[in-house]
């Protein structure tokens, strides 16, 4: 091995022993050297060489994403972006396939709300054909017809699976839908039964006319390979490459709900009641994300959080119950989720509620803040160790403008954090229990009665075509 | 598929030309001992982060169980992060966690195995834990009762409200009618609800030994460190008469068997388990090749036939069993809504015995190869990875050794081995069958009849 992962600063060590609690030295975890690069038409290239492994990491992230589909077209990004899988350049769908299984590759596109997001990982020996394929993808895709169809119709049937086998997947698509609603954010990436079937292959054209394009590019690669010789195969890969035609979407932040809304999904026969509780909460820039990590960690972020402890741990309502958030360039999510059997539906919401208030009205004690800094800082080193890791988390710095210190001050930034620092966070972004959308999926006819409590209740069946129970989203 | 063979070719030839070999040697920094109550501790030092990752393999599984204690092991899974009696319930993860460390674990129908990734400057706190809760687990029935309605929860959630698990569980146990692998490792839902404290605390003595048990450390650590803390931790640690072995082998199937379920269901599923070999049988790794080549990504056999040609399916994939009894090799697939799981059948059965009639081409070898080589390495590219992988060769293969001998291993297999697996095993009369449709369906059915 030439080189090492992470530059492991461990002088800062001295703080965590004035804690008197065990720290790892992941608050020196540093981003490694990388070199950025910028070809004439906004491409950015960023790369990584990491020799430890025979293996090369490729993250590219094309800026846009769901956020800009047509209403009543929702799935428009998502199905554009597996259609690029579907053929490129010289190769019809089922040759791209054999091109990357043949040599133990991998290349898969799929849409986030604010990107389509490109993975590759090939043995180094294969770095060649890696970026001819990412190259053809990008700037020759087949974009069949009948390739598309064929995709449109599984994704649909897609969904229909997952409402027979995988509802906690489903439960969060149903969720933004209901709380952002008509905001780009309420739209459910993959789509809808409905959407889906309203596209069609001129749309694909368009979308790739309208939405892809140089200057939306960020390749981030990581690996085994030389910097210079991939920035050359790179650069004349994307360095001619036009722009797209129209101009990133722009999007007002989310307002947050005020008051309370309850939808409730019926699925005849479900055993189990999943819900779900959120309202608007934060961006990815947001100022105190060191101080908001840690009451998230607390709260519903690992195994002893508060939410786990009382309704897994202490009454065994549930085999698991968190809080996460979702932060994209604008305020996303902050949402408690769990699930639990159809009679305890109440006597666990309540219990989630409870806690919520709990921590907005007593805030997290200097023990626990400690604890959650120092499982942070544990936790932080595994997460930028591989070359997929760090090619990925280099594409979505760029991505959302947030540079270096993002990662490299951020162990700084967990130990900074106070007691006090973080219960004015806690008040900033967790919502009242007043304010709050649930969204429920059960039996309707067991618990339809008891949830009406909550708020106003909007019902819908889960073999409706679509997740919002009005719009075609 | 032609042309992509040939640039693969030249690909090969290049790396052999400059010199880069993609075999693996067993590293020299690897280092293992056994102390005398029987635990076995392999060590992998790995720097680049300053993390640790733990695995504890314990030999006790869903094999290990029968009737009235199924899930047993799953349980134990749960119970072993619920107290000792030098710590109260939840306490293991309070502490693991304000010491920077995180845990899981998971059980198999033939292991155990607890995991802790954590800051290196965690390791005494970790040693400390885990070997009191090998040697003073307190079995609390307040706490058991509890974490009952946890499991039963978790099984509502991966089996009762999932129609694709709930259609493998009734396969599985179908498929054997002796081995205990027929037991669903969560247990079955009246097991959950009746076992007792005597079987908690016999399960307990029997299996929780160190001789029971397989300990990886890899990561910002050394060898030597390792095994001093691990005489001052679990050296004390008296060993058990070992567990009785599993007797029960399963008969070889005589006719092929089939299982039906009808529930509320917009896509069918049709799963088709065949009998295989165990962890150690020669045809597990041409077996391994063959799935690849069958159901192994948008290139396999399978999905460019079903899904893309035919579009019979909207998805298939599958799986072989690699445990220390001969296993299943497994195929499942999801139908579009109203799609007929007979038709369906009748082509993958076409399919498989067209295999074994014709056997694979060299491009599919080569493909195959190159994907169990790269997921090779990609397995190899973390501290996790690295204690799953030598964990699971030592207890799984006899050695860890072996796992770097794989690489060599997947190079020797040949098209006719390959071949003559699928002879053997894709045969109607070892096969168990299960569908799962949609009632209503079934009604229109048995209305025409």
């Amino acid at each position: 091995m030439t080189e090492r992962l992470l530059r492991l600063a461990r002088s800062l060590l001295y703080i965590a022993a004035m804690t008197a609690t065990v720290v790892a030295a992941a608050d020196g975890v540093k981003l490694p050297d990388y070199e950025r690069v910028e070809l004439d038409n906004g491409t950015i290239l960023l790369l990584n060489e990491k020799h430890d492994v025979p293996l090369i990491s490729l993250r590219a992230v094309l800026r846009g994403g769901a956020v800009a589909d047509e209403r009543g077209k929702g799935g428009l990004a998502s199905t554009f972006a597996a259609l690029l899988e579907k053929g490129a350049g010289k190769r019809d769908a089922a040759a791209f396939a054999e091109a990357v299984e043949s040599v133990g590759g991998r290349l898969s596109a799929s849409a986030g709300l604010e990107g389509i997001n490109i993975s590759a990982g090939f043995m180094s020996r294969d770095a060649d054909l890696m970026v001819e394929l990412l190259a053809d993808m990008l700037r020759h895709p087949a974009l069949d017809a009948d390739e598309m169809n064929k995709l449109r119709d599984r994704t649909i049937n897609f969904i229909r699976a997952a409402k027979d086998s995988n509802l906690n997947a489903l439960l969060p698509i149903y969720g933004g839908a209901f709380l952002f609603g008509d905001h780009p954010y309420g739209n459910p990436v993959i789509g809808s039964e409905t959407t889906l079937a309203n596209i069609t292959h001129s749309d694909m054209l368009e979308y790739y006319t309208n939405h892809v394009g140089g200057e939306r590019l960020i390749i981030a690669v990581s690996g085994d390979f030389d910097a210079g010789t991939m920035r050359k195969k790179l650069t004349r890969a994307f360095g001619g490459w036009r722009s797209a035609k129209s101009a990133l979407p722009v999007i007002a932040a989310a307002s947050r709900q005020t008051g309370r809304r309850v939808l409730l999904i019926d699925k005849p026969g479900a055993t189990q009641t999943y819900f779900w509780l959120a309202n608007v909460g934060v961006a990815a820039d947001y100022s105190d994300r060191a101080a908001l990590d840690i009451a998230n960690t607390v709260f519903g972020g690992r195994f002893t959080s508060m939410l786990n402890t009382e309704l897994r741990i202490k009454s065994g309502l549930t085999y698991g119950a968190r809080s996460s958030l979702s932060r994209p360039s604008l305020p996303g999510s902050v949402a408690i989720t769990s699930f639990t059997r159809t009679g305890a539906t109440v006597e666990a919401i309540d219990m989630a509620l409870g806690v919520l208030g709990q921590l907005r009205d007593s805030g997290i004690g200097e023990e626990m803040v400690s604890s959650a800094q120092n499982y942070i800082l544990g936790q932080f080193p595994t997460r930028l160790e591989t070359s997929s890791q760090l090619a990925s988390q280099l594409a979505v710095l760029e991505a959302y403008g947030l540079g270096p210190a993002y990662i490299d001050d951020y162990g700084t930034a967990i130990l900074a954090a106070d007691v006090e620092t973080i219960a004015a966070v806690i008040d900033d972004v967790y919502p009242s229990s007043q304010d709050l959308v649930f969204v429920l999926l059960g039996d309707a006819s067991l618990i339809r009665d008891a949830v009406d409590k909550y708020g106003p209740v909007t019902e819908m069946k889960i073999t409706e075509p679509h997740f919002h129970p009005a719009a075609p989203n | 598929m032609k042309r992509a063979c040939l640039i693969l070719a030249a690909l090969l030839v290049s790396a052999g030309a400059a010199g880069v070999s993609l075999a693996a040697a067993v590293p020299d920094e690897i280092e293992s001992r056994t102390l005398d109550n029987g635990l076995k501790i392999i060590v992998w030092p790995d720097h680049d982060i300053p993390n640790v990752v733990m695995y504890n393999f314990v030999r006790a599984g869903g094999r290990n169980e029968y009737p009235g204690i199924t899930g047993l092991s799953h349980f134990f899974e749960h119970m072993m992060f619920n107290g000792t009696s030098q710590r109260g319930p939840g306490e293991f993860d309070r502490v693991m966690e304000a010491a920077g460390g995180s845990t899981n674990a998971y059980t198999s129908s033939d292991v155990t195995v607890y995991q802790d990734w954590f800051p290196r400057a965690a390791l005494d706190v970790v040693f400390g834990l885990e070997a009191d809760r090998l040697q003073n687990l307190a079995i609390d029935p307040d706490v058991v009762e509890s974490e009952r309605s946890v499991v039963y929860s978790e099984r509502r959630t991966n089996i009762d409200n999932n129609n694709m698990r709930k259609l493998m569980e009734q396969v599985e146990a179908t498929a054997f009618i002796a081995h205990p692998y027929q037991f669903p490792v969560i247990g079955w839902p009246s097991d959950i609800e009746a076992w007792t404290q005597e079987d908690l605390v016999t399960y307990f003595r029997t299996y929780y030994a160190p001789n029971n048990c397989t300990m990886i450390f890899t990561g910002d650590i050394t060898p030597d460190e390792i095994f001093a803390l691990a005489d001052e931790y679990f050296a004390p640690i008296p060993a058990q008469d070992p567990p009785g072995r599993v007797r029960t082998v399963e008969p070889e199937q005589a006719g092929e068997r089939r299982i039906l379920i009808e529930a509320d269901a917009q896509t069918p599923l049709l799963h088709l388990a065949f009998h295989a070999g165990s962890a150690t049988d020669p045809e597990t790794l041409p077996l391994s090749l063959l799935l690849n080549i069958l159901v192994g990504g948008d290139s396999s056999r399978l999905h460019r036939l079903l899904v893309e040609e035919e579009q019979l399916a909207i998805s298939v994939g599958g799986y072989q069993d690699e445990g220390f009894d001969p296993g299943l090799a497994y195929f499942y697939l999801t139908l579009p809504p109203g799609g007929d799981p007979a038709i369906v059948e009748r082509r993958m059965l076409d399919e498989l015995r067209r295999v074994a009639d014709d056997g694979v081409t060299e491009a599919e070898l080569v493909k195959a190869r190159n994907i169990l080589l790269a997921d090779f390495w990609r397995g190899l590219a973390t501290i996790n990875g690295k204690a799953s992988a030598l964990g699971n060769f030592e207890v799984f293969n006899g050695s860890y050794e072996k796992l770097f001998e794989l690489p060599d291993d997947i190079e020797e297999v040949t098209a006719t081995q390959m071949q003559e697996v699928a002879a053997k095993i894709f045969r109607p009369g070892n096969m168990t069958v299960g569908v799962l449709r949609a009632r209503a369906a079934a009604v229109q059915e048995n209305e025409n009849d």
